[in-house]
């Protein structure tokens, strides 16, 4: 390939999103109509500048942040420790897996109402929703990394005379951690995903979801169209710092392994 | 005995009859419905023992009532039938124009090239975020509902059917070609065998998510539907009807996903 196809290939990627801003551009121009939805750019950074020089954004974001980390600590955290309970208690695991999996059927956000009504639209309800999002992913992924552990694992274990809280920290643990992390990582999507859903669901006290909505009821779309973009790219950087997070923490299995 | 924990002792230990496990076992037999058939039980005692009010807590028959006086009505049947000829509308656009896109990402270095970025970047958006610039772009209509889910229903659906594709082995086109297969013959015995699995699976997640948006959005902007019945009756503290729409919203995901999972096993009956 010579050094000009070279080039040109790298542009493709920018060519539709160019495209696509001039063509929202342009529309902007149409009228009034179309420029409420079509923000024009000069508007949008106007909206950005006050949203930042006014704190709003940042108050916002550190209340979603902190709430969705709140719930994420619950719900992971109880989901675990049940794990760890019907893994190792057969009739627990009966009793309490079809009741949880009845509970699950139901769409996260369709518990919203009724837990409006139980909890009031305040705090309590948002993070129980957040919670309970957080909940069921950690639960599944350590239930079924625990479940997995190879049976000669706890036999040696077993062997070596370790106590069972020590067999449980310094082998089963280790063992199923790939699989707890998966779980807590899907959680971490999902906490996130179910902070903003309460927000706007439940649209009082602060957050980038209320933000957003009383944005677009004052049809401040240039406002919305930022919260949507910090929404997008913060959720991508958990996720991305979560992986790197796990990655760390599982670094002594290439250890093990080389 | 390589079962740890003490429940399996417990078995091995002559108890008497009515006490051991599987005679139970044999008289109630341990169905799919045992669990609903006991929550509903568990629920009617808490409601029926005074302890919470049954304005918090209606009991099941309370709820049942509420259930056939609305259906009575025919609001019942109007609210479900909205929501779901709204999900099956969504759905429909977005699995098709998923698979579509899917299929040429994988297959087109342009398509790839041009479209892959923003392919990615609007995928990290989360669809319930959407939900407020499609209210103002579209207004409180139906096409931002639908619009909801054909988003929700699009990514996953594309992304399973970009990753089917590419995971054909290269040999198995080659092999094709050996035979001199015609362009229906490869598509009928080997794209649909090697994918379908997987696409099936990117179906049912986007089913199961699209649903859940669907019934968020009903709640936040609509006239009807079986969002917009939970979120009316929440103002008006008619719990019994929005107990109603959390167990139909259920029972109607299970029996999607269900129906879904059917279709797998249907499908991937050769695998085995």
């Amino acid at each position: 390939m010579s050094l000009f196809a070279e080039r040109l290939r790298k542009g493709k990627p920018l060519v539709l999103p160019l495209l696509l801003l001039v063509l929202w551009q342009w529309l902007s121009g149409q009228g009034p109509a179309y420029a409420m939805v079509f923000v024009p750019a000069g508007q949008m950074l106007a909206g950005i500048d006050e949203l930042l020089s006014s704190g709003e954004l940042g108050h916002a974001l550190a209340a979603s942040v902190s709430r969705m980390a709140l719930g994420l600590v619950i719900g992971a955290g109880s989901g675990f420790a049940l794990a760890v309970a019907t893994a190792s208690l057969r009739p627990l695991d009966r009793a309490l897996t079809p009741v949880l999996n009845a509970v699950r059927q139901v769409p996260l956000l369709g518990w919203a109402p009724l837990l409006g009504l139980w909890l009031g639209n305040g705090e309590p309800a948002k993070l129980f929703v957040i919670a309970m999002a957080a909940f069921f992913p950690t639960l599944l992924g350590t239930y079924e990394g625990l479940r997995g552990v190879d049976r000669r694992y706890r036999e040696l274990a077993a062997i070596s005379k370790l106590s069972p809280w020590q067999g449980f920290v310094q082998v089963s643990l280790p063992a199923a951690s790939p699989n707890v992390l998966t779980g807590v990582s899907q959680s971490l999507a999902v906490a996130w995903m179910a902070a903003v859903g309460t927000e706007l669901l439940f649209a009082a006290g602060p957050g980038l979801g209320t933000l957003m909505f009383t944005a677009e009821t004052g049809a401040r779309m240039d406002v919305v169209l930022v919260c949507v973009a910090v929404i997008g790219v913060l959720g991508y950087t958990l996720s991305r710092l979560f992986e790197w997070l796990a990655r760390w923490l599982l670094r002594w299995r290439d250890a093990v392994s080389t | 005995m390589n079962k740890p924990n003490g429940f399996v002792a417990v078995q091995t230990i002559s108890l008497p009859w009515p006490v051991r496990w599987p005679a139970w076992r044999s008289i109630l037999p341990w169905s799919s419905l045992t669990v609903p058939a006991l929550l509903l039980l568990v629920w009617s005692a808490l409601s029926a023992s005074g302890w919470i009010s049954p304005q918090l807590l209606p009991s099941p028959l309370t709820v049942a009532d509420a259930g056939i006086a609305l259906w009575q009505d025919g609001e019942l049947q109007g609210h479900l039938g909205v929501s779901l000829s709204r999900l099956a509308v969504g759905f429909g656009i977005g699995a098709l124009g998923g698979l579509a896109f899917g299929a040429a990402l994988a297959v087109s270095r342009n398509v790839e090239d041009y479209a892959g970025g923003l392919f990615h970047l609007f995928r990290h958006i989360p669809t319930i975020a959407l939900i407020p610039p499609f209210i103002l772009a579209f207004g409180v209509g139906e096409t931002f509902k639908i619009l909801i889910v054909v988003k929700g229903v699009f990514f996953p659906v594309a992304i399973a059917a970009h990753d089917a594709v590419r995971n054909i082995p290269r040999g198995y086109f080659e092999v094709a070609r050996l035979y001199k297969l015609s362009r229906p013959a490869v598509i009928r015995h080997l794209l649909l065998p090697a994918t379908l699995p997987s696409i099936l699976t990117g179906l049912r997640i986007g089913l199961d998510r699209s649903w859940m948006l669907l019934v968020v959005a009903e709640q936040i902007a609509a006239e009807n539907g079986i969002g917009q019945m939970m979120e009316m009756a929440r103002q008006i503290f008619r719990i019994d009807i929005v107990m109603l729409g959390v167990v139909l919203t259920g029972v109607i995901g299970f029996a999607l996903d269900r129906s879904v999972r059917q279709l797998e096993t249907l499908t991937t009956r050769w695998k085995r």
